[in-house]
């Protein structure tokens, strides 16, 4: 293979009408591939299939060897055929009311090979509809002409944006046979809201958030393919927060009271001192970041508000109303908060099912000791049906990815709301897909939910919306 | 100071022996009630008395820790065990006075000695406990009439103590009253609490007695749970390297094959552990465990015998006496021993392999858990305590192993057990001598040929039938549905 035959767009940056911008896009096809573009709405997905058939204007960056004649099928094109058509009766001056150009002749506008727009023609039943207007077709019947004109125009390249939207059943039908056939001979790129809809001769997937392609992934590359595919589900799904257990209510918190004040705090050993004088007051419904370098005392200062340090006991601390040392117990303590570390992943090493992992969270244990409801285990099945884990309940956690892992313990921590979560480096060791599935979980959580959040993070670039406050240890 | 069981007429012994109840989870509905505003004072913080200690608190009780004056002067240790942890540190003449339960955490050796000393310290109607009752039953230790004196013993490492209750949960638990020192009759209710403090409660608790505890407790610890262990790991690393395996491997297999096979334990006994191997495996397991029994059974009996009698006890008192010499020098022996010396290699050994490579081992922890647990029940031990005491503690003990080889484990166990545990080494690696002669890397190192993987039905019947109907598999499913009942009525 030579670089002549691979298209390449090498960290292209993309303007819209100022409206929308893509940012330092590299991305290589190669012979044989067809790819598969996803993102939520809104991330550039479309305007990327777009560039592809030289849309935008060039901000920076190179596009090279793209071929001359790229097919697109989009949304926006399409609107904008329509468009032009209306335009043309406005500007008409004759006192004639104007048809409109006639299905017959938009194709043929374009077609390089007319015996095939006749069997497509046929194929997808438009024939009735030759004559009329193509500015009066529904939205079915028009994208079908779109289609036609694409498949007809002798492409180099094919990019179909959501190309079965709207389409009846059986033109679906046709239209996936049709493409199989296609792929064959012709390069496919592909944007579609959907993964189930994904055809199989689709060798790569392309995923944009942002206005940037963050993952390119092998079809064949199982793990990460799934992965994409939970992401996509993450940042797209309606399902909502699932509830906390109404049966499991917690000893109701004193309003007046902070969920959390330190003073004076400090952690020492015998001969190091991590940090002193420290005072930090948390109010219910402020969320806040937390950051220093390593070994400044983060994690400690986490667990003197949990109560995993011992120094919390010669600490000045309250939480929950509780002064801690005056006859309460950790899981008095406990009981309020959802945790999630990497420590604690580490530690969660059991064989027990997804779902009773899940349910361990309304009993702050590791392992699951006591009975569950069923009103528990419907819970647990909906966050798994939020995390795109659907009908997964019963796999071991220990044969879950890290980053599988880490999103069930996010659940795990959140499944009965507590008034405080704690995320201490929620990120780390995760890669970039992974990553983000955590991100958009927890962006989810902060704002759909009441619970107060605490992160830990050094990494600048894994900033939460939402979080406004910000203690800096040195 | 006369061996307080020795002084209890044959009808009494038998009757303490005897003593043992599973306890179920409504019996703690006080939680820790009875200790609440009490203050708790911690004799020691070592294994246990930090990890015990650690736990109390987190349940809300009032816990500090006095210790000799020499440990708080050097800053030993155990000073910084219990400062860093942010407890009050005090000396016996600050904290006793005022404690109301002192928890003598102290090794067994040096239970006489510090209980004469702090005895005339503690105020009028105090509870003392302690989480063995050697003291009590070896060497007879009389304490105070006003003084409660109770027991409550995890069975199980410190570690593990205070691992169970951070997970949620906690380790089974013996308890007992010193019937000879109940005055006020609230010994069951403050061994209750304190069971519950430590998370005992929510992993089974055996109502027990002194005697019952010390006679089963040291039986276990010697025998399968850290003796057989030893003897295993040595004889199996010493003939893999005889017959040309690798050295990184053998050590790999045993040092985490033991955690691997045993982990099996847990979840269906010595059935789910065989029913790992495959069914030609588990015959020849099987015959291997049963020649095993036969030739190490004599030395079984022989330490219960000599537990019974007074003469283990009175033995490693002896040693005590001589500035530990065996206890050190044994100790100085493993350090030495080929396997101890060989790090565990950097080889991928997978879950399976552990069971199809280490056939032998599985072997000795079957003859090794069978064997004791009949040892204990043919001298008087009830079912259930001969089972926490054998089967169910040997994972716990395994873990150790994975940590850091038989280092970690004699090290995390008290000098008691290593004591025990050294001398039935002593005498098992020679007894087994022979046996081991026979041994090929089929049974351990590489797993049986593809040409001996034949089985006989009826042989195989039998050979379910004999492991499934064997005493200890029969209580310890009861023993483990009780506990998974537990679950449910949380
Ligand atoms: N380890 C186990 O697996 C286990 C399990 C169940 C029950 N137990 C029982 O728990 C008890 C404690 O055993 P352990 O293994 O925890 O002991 P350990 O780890 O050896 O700790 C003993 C502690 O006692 C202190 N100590 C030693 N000699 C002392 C003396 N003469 N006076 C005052 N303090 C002294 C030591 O501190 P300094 O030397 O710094 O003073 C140390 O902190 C024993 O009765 C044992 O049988 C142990
Ligand atoms: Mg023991």
């Amino acid at each position: 293979m030579s670089d002549l035959d691979r298209w390449c767009l090498d960290a292209l940056s993309v303007d819209f009408d100022g409206r929308f911008q893509l940012d330092d896009i590299s991305w290589t096809i190669q012979p044989g591939e067809h790819w598969l573009i996803a993102g939520a709405n809104g991330s550039g997905k479309s305007a990327l299939a777009a560039v592809l058939a030289g849309a935008g204007d060039r901000l920076s960056g190179t596009c090279s060897g793209l071929p001359d004649r790229v097919a697109l099928v989009s949304y926006e094109q399409q609107a904008e055929l329509i468009e032009a058509e209306r335009r043309k009766d406005d500007a008409d001056i004759l006192d004639v009311i104007s048809e409109g150009t006639p299905v017959a002749e938009i194709i043929d506008s374009v077609s390089q090979d007319d015996e095939l727009a006749e069997t497509l023609i046929d194929a997808l039943g438009l024939r009735p509809l030759l004559d009329r207007a193509f500015r009066k077709l529904s939205t079915g019947e028009s994208r079908k002409v779109m289609l036609i004109r694409a498949f007809t125009s002798n492409p180099e390249l094919l990019v179909l944006d959501e190309p079965f939207d709207g389409l009846d059943h059986d033109s679906l039908w046709w239209l996936q046979a049709h493409l199989r056939d296609l792929a064959k001979t012709v390069p496919m790129v592909i944007v579609l809201n959907r993964f189930d809809e994904c055809p199989d001769f689709i060798t790569d997937v392309a995923y944009v958030d942002d206005g940037r392609l963050l993952h390119k992934v092998k079809r064949d590359d199982e793990r990460a393919f799934a992965e994409v595919r939970q992401l996509l589900h993450l940042q797209t799904t309606d399902l909502e927060l699932p509830p906390g257990d109404p049966a499991a209510q917690l000893p109701s918190l004193n309003d007046a009271d902070p969920l959390v004040r330190l003073t004076g705090a400090a952690i020492r050993y015998t001969d190091n001192t991590v940090f002193e004088d420290l005072d930090w007051t948390i109010e219910a419904n402020e969320h806040w970041q937390l950051s220093g370098p390593n070994g400044s005392g983060k994690t400690g200062l986490l667990s003197l508000i949990t109560g995993d340090h011992p120094q919390c006991y010669v600490n000045d601390i309250q939480v929950f109303g509780f002064q801690r040392g005056t006859g309460e117990s950790i899981w008095q303590i406990k009981q309020y908060i959802g945790y999630v570390s990497t420590a604690l992943q580490w530690e969660y090493r059991v064989s027990i099912g997804l779902r009773n992992v899940i349910i361990s969270g309304f009993y702050d244990s590791i392992g699951l000791y006591g009975k569950s409801t069923d009103a528990q285990k419907a819970i647990a099945d909906q966050w798994l049906d939020l995390l795109g884990m659907t009908g997964r309940f019963d796999e071991p956690f220990n044969s879950l990815s890290f980053g599988e892992q880490r999103l069930l313990l996010i659940a795990r921590a959140m499944v009965k709301h507590p008034p405080l979560l704690i995320l201490d480096e929620p990120c780390l060791g995760l890669d970039d897909i992974n990553r983000q599935l955590v991100l958009a979980l927890i962006e989810r959580i902060c704002t759909t939910s009441n619970t107060t959040v605490l992160y830990v993070n050094h990494r600048t670039q894994d900033q939460i919306r939402g979080i406004n406050n910000h203690l800096a240890l040195q | 100071m006369a061996n307080y069981f020795n002084t209890l007429p044959l009808r009494l012994q038998l009757a303490e022996l005897a003593k043992c109840r599973f306890m179920h989870l409504d019996e703690f509905t006080e939680g820790v009630d009875a200790l609440k505003g009490k203050k708790l004072v911690i004799i020691g913080c070592g294994a246990q008395g930090l990890n015990q200690g650690l736990n109390l608190r987190d349940s809300g009780l009032d816990v500090s820790y006095t210790l000799r004056a020499a440990a708080i002067d050097e800053k030993r240790q155990s000073w910084k065990n219990a400062t860093e942890n942010g407890f009050t540190v005090g000396t016996y003449e600050e904290l006793l006075p005022t404690a109301d339960v002192v928890l003598n955490l102290t090794p067994d050796k040096q239970h006489t000695n510090v209980v004469n000393t702090i005895m005339p310290m503690m105020k009028h109607g105090a509870c003392l406990s302690y989480s063995h009752g050697f003291n009590i039953v070896e060497e007879g230790m009389q304490i105070r009439d006003d003084i409660t004196v109770i027991m409550v013993a995890p069975k199980c490492p410190g570690s593990e103590v205070r691992a169970e209750y951070v997970r949620g949960f906690g380790v089974p638990t013996l308890i007992a009253v010193h019937e000879d020192n109940d005055p006020n009759g609230e010994g069951l209710a403050l061994a209750k609490a304190y069971a519950v403090g430590t998370g005992g409660h929510k992993a089974g608790v055996l109502m027990s007695s002194f005697v019952a505890e010390v006679k089963s407790d040291l039986m276990g610890e010697q025998t399968i749970l850290c003796g057989m262990l030893q003897t295993g790991s040595l004889l199996c690393f010493d003939k893999m390297i005889e017959e040309g395996i690798d050295a990184g491997y053998a050590s790999k297999l045993i040092q985490y094959g033991w955690e691997t096979v045993t982990e099996a334990l847990k979840y269906g006994g010595v059935t789910n552990m065989m029913d790992r191997l495959s069914n030609p495996a588990k015959i020849r397991a099987f015959d291997l465990a049963e020649e095993m029994k036969d030739i190490m059974g004599p030395l079984y009996q022989k330490h219960q015998d000599d537990i019974m009698t007074g003469a283990f006890s009175s033995g490693m008192m002896d040693d005590w006496a001589n500035d530990d010499a065996k206890l050190l020098g044994w100790r100085a022996d493993t350090a030495e021993t080929a396997f101890e010396k060989t790090e565990a290699g950097d080889v991928e050994i997978s879950e399976q392999e552990y069971f199809d490579n280490g056939i032998l081992m599985v072997a000795m922890v079957k003859a090794g858990v069978e064997l004791a647990f009949e040892t204990m029940t043919d001298a008087g031990i009830i079912a259930d305590s001969a089972y926490y005491e054998s089967l169910h503690e040997t994972p716990l003990i395994a873990n150790t192993i994975a940590r850091k080889k038989l280092y970690e484990m004699n090290a995390t166990i008290s000098d008691t057990a290593e004591y025990g545990c050294y001398l039935y080494n002593h005498a098992c690696v020679p007894l087994l001598g022979d046996f081991m002669k026979d041994i090929k890397t089929d049974v351990i190192g590489k797993g049986l040929e593809f040409a001996d993987t034949g089985v006989d039905n009826a042989r195989l019947i039998e050979v379910n039938e004999a492991i499934r109907s064997h005493p200890v598999e029969v209580i310890g499913a009861e023993l483990r549905g009780y506990m998974a009942d537990m679950k449910r009525i949380i």
